[in-house]
């Protein structure tokens, strides 16, 4: 029997490292740049917190390792609790933060709880499909009950005003539910309301053309007619709410605003959402193919680019990197994503299997949104980049999920002792 | 297992279609697209103007007169400064906050985006702490600009003139040329004239502005940067010590003073008094001070070297015996009658002082300065022969020079007088004879003619930049100087008129101003005047043989040429040629005298002032010649000066 110790993957692990010190480049430049005399001590400091935020979660990394996964699974539901505990602490006793009520002050420490409950749910969600003896007959039940644990905290994340983190949640059903062994129409029908939404917003034309495609696609796929006739009331219905909303509810600067990333530089979003859009694509195209040089983007060190720290810190690595630079932190994250689905697929206990691909969902959602945010082409959400941006609790949270995986993944020998 | 294999690859594919999607987008962004570059460069990249250094300007003996030193100025841009910031810059600034107040309201009523010139000329202390603070004080920004500063006690103020900042009237004419709101340019005299060699080329810095409006940093390094080219400095022909000697003997008078080099017509000094401190204008001079100096009935800005139309009086006497002697009219040793009155019709032109001298030769009219010789010479001239004489000395038209704005003084034809008077006869022209009545010339036109005079007969073109050199590259450029016009005229006259001349110094009235041990040559006149007492005017040149320096003095209402005028031309021509005032009790009185007693008298009509006092209200110079009129003498402006000639006659 091999040592569990040699199933650790180190390949995960090197790529994480990269991803840090990446970041933490990008953050150096912002705030050690040549410019940086005329920020704040405390912007200054940023670096060196989100060093000490490196150094504390490589120290995580050591302590989830250390785990049996059987503590792992037992503990599932308890830090589910936990996590739902202090989301509604953080609702009711909360510091709030751009808008956005969710941090909770410990002592000099500030913890966005909304960023640790990810790994609650992801857990928990795990523990739930994994309990599972039988196929087919349970598998809605489940899927609903699945689906319950991840509403509960996008909800109070919701109330918490953090859309953007609710909307990763809101994401994580889909992708988990597909993994939990529904059939794939039924997952279709599941994603298939976000797209014909996002259509609609876009062109009305292109969600009514995508509705009826996608209907008779699933309804040739599945031959089920009620799969069909789902399919059809849940694009054509989400194309003529958005299109009823956005014509008879909204007022037009309200459509404008929602809009707005479609056309940021309109002479109405110039100082409002449209600024942070067209400075941080003018900061990312004006990176070229090399960049303008490690702490020499003009963007980034006039500071153009609000939050470029945090939720806009690809701009900084696509500016001053340029399309190589930005190519390779893409890659780095693609090898990542895939390197931890490929784990998540060695383990054959389904709770190994569900939290990579938990894991995988949460990145994946935050690197879509993030970098379609930063590049322009979805609406500014507030969501940062995994490993790279600036903050604390997201870099210990992502980074004990990441454990987690390569935990599971480490001692997938242990898990299949408690196999079906 | 294979719906589990298919899930999992379904999933990477999920995933892969994820990061293509984002890469295709960045691709887009950064291989193809360029609009977002621009405007990236817009709104981080400030161009930023490097003046450049105003080109020096030296003195005769390359002591430096002029040159910059840098004067810091602090921006506000309302936009982005904090209002709670105000009483930490004002403390900085060492002001009230009341002004730092006002002046945020001021540049916010020009752009709220746009940095605004607060407060200009502040100390390198004060800058230096404002910028200690810098990151402290969003919106607030700094300039440093090169502004002239001045070495010598010399003012020279109408000779090199001043810059002052760009007006709208000629921002508009000159836009093509560079020029910016907010620039400096020359706005007389020689900072004027030579404005396009001083200023030399403005070159660009560009700098990384944050999203404050906080320059922070070279952009690309400096890497486009394009540094300024600096002008070229003048070399002038002023002599510094000259010209501040001249100038303190002039306290508490009007008038002006140009000594040439008789061999070049380089100008050695160029007096227009009064003036003001040219630095009064580097310093930001406030609206107050310019109204104040523009308002001052003494006219500082006024050139009265260049624009000042004076009868010249008796230093007319030695053009009018070179013209007798040229023309035939008398001869070398020919003796005419100088009795006390010259009859003409019913009038008697009277001798100054009513004295009798009997038959005298012409060297002997100019050593007494005898009226009645004179007025019979031009009794038996032609006028018109008159007229055409003096134009051939400069008089009556602009003489070539390198600044500025002159008058051409006035030479009056028959034409003239059948125009201003109809029926005429000698009596209205005899004056002309002893440089009285009709006629005007101004300071500069007068030194020309004693330089003429002293080198028998060259007509030089006065000037006073010798070279430019630019200072980086040592390039040097001469100015066009017109080539000297000769005066037909033998030189064995111009030989007998110095000679005369050299008697007004040894003998006549200008014995009491000799220069201790250089032979000198002069003439002095009183100019009579109706608005008060006579103007004193001298012309010399020395030494005597071989003439170094000319020298014409006009002052208004200080009475005789020997009592204001002759004193300071002979002061400056010792200083020029020995270097210093020799410790004589004669010549120190003289500067004493200067200094302590003579002193323009207001002129009549304007009552009240004391004599003595600089504070003095006077009148505009007796003769003011304006420069936007045509040159074909206009009667009126010379009337007032004419119509007591006649008076007095």
């Amino acid at each position: 029997m091999r040592s569990w110790k040699q199933n650790l993957d180190a390949w995960t692990l090197l790529t994480w490292v990269a991803l840090v010190a990446i970041g933490l480049l990008a953050l150096y430049s912002t705030t050690h740049g040549p410019a940086a005399e005329y920020l704040s001590q405390g912007v200054r400091d940023n670096f060196y917190r989100q060093l000490m935020w490196g150094g504390l979660s490589t120290i995580g990394i050591g302590i989830v390792l250390l785990l049996p996964v059987r503590v792992l699974r037992t503990l599932a539901y308890p830090i589910y609790g936990v996590t739902l505990l202090l989301l509604v602490l953080a609702l009711i006793f909360g510091v709030e933060v751009h808008g956005t009520k969710a941090w909770l002050a410990l002592g000099p420490l500030r913890l966005q709880v909304s960023e640790f409950a990810k790994v609650g749910t992801v857990l928990a969600v795990a523990q739930l499909l994994s309990e599972r003896h039988t196929h087919a007959t349970e598998n809605l039940s489940y899927a609903l009950k699945a689906a319950g644990l991840i509403v509960v905290p996008a909800l109070l994340i919701v109330l918490q005003n953090d859309l953007g983190t609710a909307l990763v949640f809101f994401g994580l059903v889909p992708i988990m539910l597909f993994w939990s062994e529904l059939p794939i129409p039924v997952i279709l029908l599941l994603i298939s309301p976000a797209i014909a939404g996002y259509l609609a917003l876009l062109s009305m034309p292109a969600a009514i053309g995508f509705a009826l495609v996608f209907t008779l696609g699933l309804w040739w796929m599945s031959g089920q007619r009620v799969i069909g006739a789902l399919a059809a009331t849940f694009t054509g219905g989400v194309t003529a709410i958005v299109s009823f909303v956005l014509t008879k509810i909204l007022q037009p600067y309200q459509v404008d605003r929602l809009l707005s990333f479609t056309n940021p530089g309109a002479e109405q979003f110039r100082q409002g959402v449209g600024f942070h859009l067209v400075q941080s694509k003018a900061a990312v195209t004006s990176g070229g193919l090399w960049g303008m040089g490690f702490m020499q983007g003009t963007q980034t060190q006039g500071a153009y680019v609000p939050e470029q720290t945090t939720d806009f810190i690809f701009s900084v690595i696509a500016e001053e990197f340029g399309f190589v630079g930005a190519i390779i932190v893409l890659g780095l994250l693609a090898t990542l994503l895939l390197r931890l689905v490929k784990l998540g697929s060695d383990v054959k206990h389904p709770f190994g299997s569900i939290v990579a691909a938990g894991a995988v969902g949460v990145y994946l959602l935050h690197i879509f949104i993030n970098v379609g945010m930063v590049t322009g082409i979805l609406p500014v959400i507030g969501l940062p980049l995994p490993f790279l941006s600036y903050g604390g609790s997201a870099m210990l949270a992502n980074t004990a999920l990441l454990a987690i995986v390569l935990n599971t993944h480490m001692r997938r020998d242990d898990l299949s002792i408690y196999g079906y | 297992m294979d719906e589990y294999r298919l899930r999992v690859r379904i999933y990477a594919g999920v995933v892969l279609t994820v990061f293509l999607i984002l890469g295709v987008r960045l691709a887009q962004l950064q291989l193809t697209g360029t609009d977002g570059a621009s405007v990236a460069a817009t709104n981080a990249v400030r161009e930023r103007p490097v003046e450049a250094a105003r080109g020096a300007i030296y003195g005769r003996d390359g002591t430096l007169l002029a040159d910059n030193r840098p004067s810091y100025t602090i921006m506000l841009t309302p936009r982005y400064f904090d209002p709670s910031k105000v009483p930490l810059l004002a403390d900085l600034l060492e002001v009230p906050d009341t002004t730092v107040q006002r002046k945020l309201e001021e540049a916010r009523e020009w752009s709220a985006f746009r940095p605004s010139r607060a407060f200009r000329g502040v100390s390198f202390e004060t800058f230096s702490r404002v910028q200690e603070h810098k990151y402290e004080l969003p919106g607030v920004s700094h300039e440093i600009e090169p502004r002239r500063r001045y070495h010598t006690k010399a003012h020279a103020t109408h000779a090199l003139g001043y810059v002052r900042e760009i007006g709208n009237a000629t921002l508009s004419r000159l836009k093509a040329k560079g020029y910016r709101p907010g620039d400096y340019i020359g706005k007389t005299g020689l900072e004027k004239s030579y404005e396009s060699s001083l200023r030399g080329e403005r070159g660009s810095e560009f700098v990384l502005v944050n999203v404050r409006g906080t320059e922070v940093m070279p952009y690309r390094n400096g890497r486009q940067n394009e540094p300024p080219v600096g002008g070229y400095d003048l070399h002038l022909a002023l002599d510094h010590q000259v010209q501040a000697l001249a100038e303190s003997l002039f306290v508490g008078k009007r008038g002006a003073a140009v000594a040439l080099d008789p061999d070049n017509g380089e100008i050695i000094s160029f007096v227009s008094k009064p003036d003001f401190p040219p630095s009064l204008f580097s310093r930001s001079v406030s609206d107050a001070a310019w109204d104040s100096l523009q308002s001052a009935r003494t006219d500082p800005l006024y050139n009265r070297a260049t624009r000042s139309g004076f009868p010249p009086g008796s230093t007319w006497k030695p053009f009018m015996s070179l013209v007798a002697l040229e023309t035939g009219q008398i001869t070398k040793h020919e003796k005419l009658d100088c009795p006390a009155g010259y009859r003409i019709g019913r009038r008697v032109f009277k001798n100054h002082g009513g004295q009798d001298e009997g038959m005298i030769s012409v060297r002997k009219a100019i050593e007494v300065s005898c009226n009645t010789f004179f007025y019979k010479l031009m009794d038996e001239m032609d006028l018109d022969t008159w007229h055409k004489w003096a134009k051939e000395f400069g008089f009556g038209q602009k003489v070539p020079l390198d600044i500025g704005e002159q008058a051409s003084g006035m030479i009056p034809d028959s034409s003239y007088f059948d125009r201003a008077y109809g029926r005429w006869t000698q009596g209205y022209t005899i004056n002309l004879g002893i440089g009285q009545g009709d006629m005007s010339a101004t300071p500069l036109q007068l030194a020309r003619y004693a330089a003429a005079l002293g080198n028998g007969g060259t007509l030089v073109s006065p000037h006073f930049v010798r070279k430019m050199v630019h200072p980086q590259t040592g390039t040097v450029r001469r100015p066009d100087v017109p080539p000297a016009d000769h005066i037909p005229i033998d030189s064995a006259h111009f030989e007998t008129v110095q000679q005369g001349m050299h008697r007004v110094m040894t003998d006549g009235t200008g014995r009491w101003v000799q220069i201790p041990g250089i032979k000198s040559a002069g003439k002095t006149g009183t100019a009579q005047n109706p608005h008060g007492k006579d103007h004193s005017l001298f012309i010399m040149f020395a030494p005597y043989d071989d003439p170094e320096i000319a020298i014409a003095v006009a002052i208004e209402n200080a009475g005789y040429g020997a009592t204001a005028a002759a004193p300071i031309a002979s002061l400056m021509a010792e200083q020029y040629l020995n270097g210093e005032i020799a410790d004589e009790w004669m010549r120190q009185h003289w500067i004493q005298r200067m200094r302590d007693s003579v002193r323009s008298a207001p002129p009549k009509g304007f009552g009240g002032g004391v004599p003595d006092s600089t504070e003095a209200p006077v009148s505009p110079p007796v003769d003011r010649v304006d420069t936007e009129t045509p040159s074909d003498p206009p009667s009126d402006t010379v009337s007032t000066a004419a119509a007591t000639s006649r008076r007095n006659e």
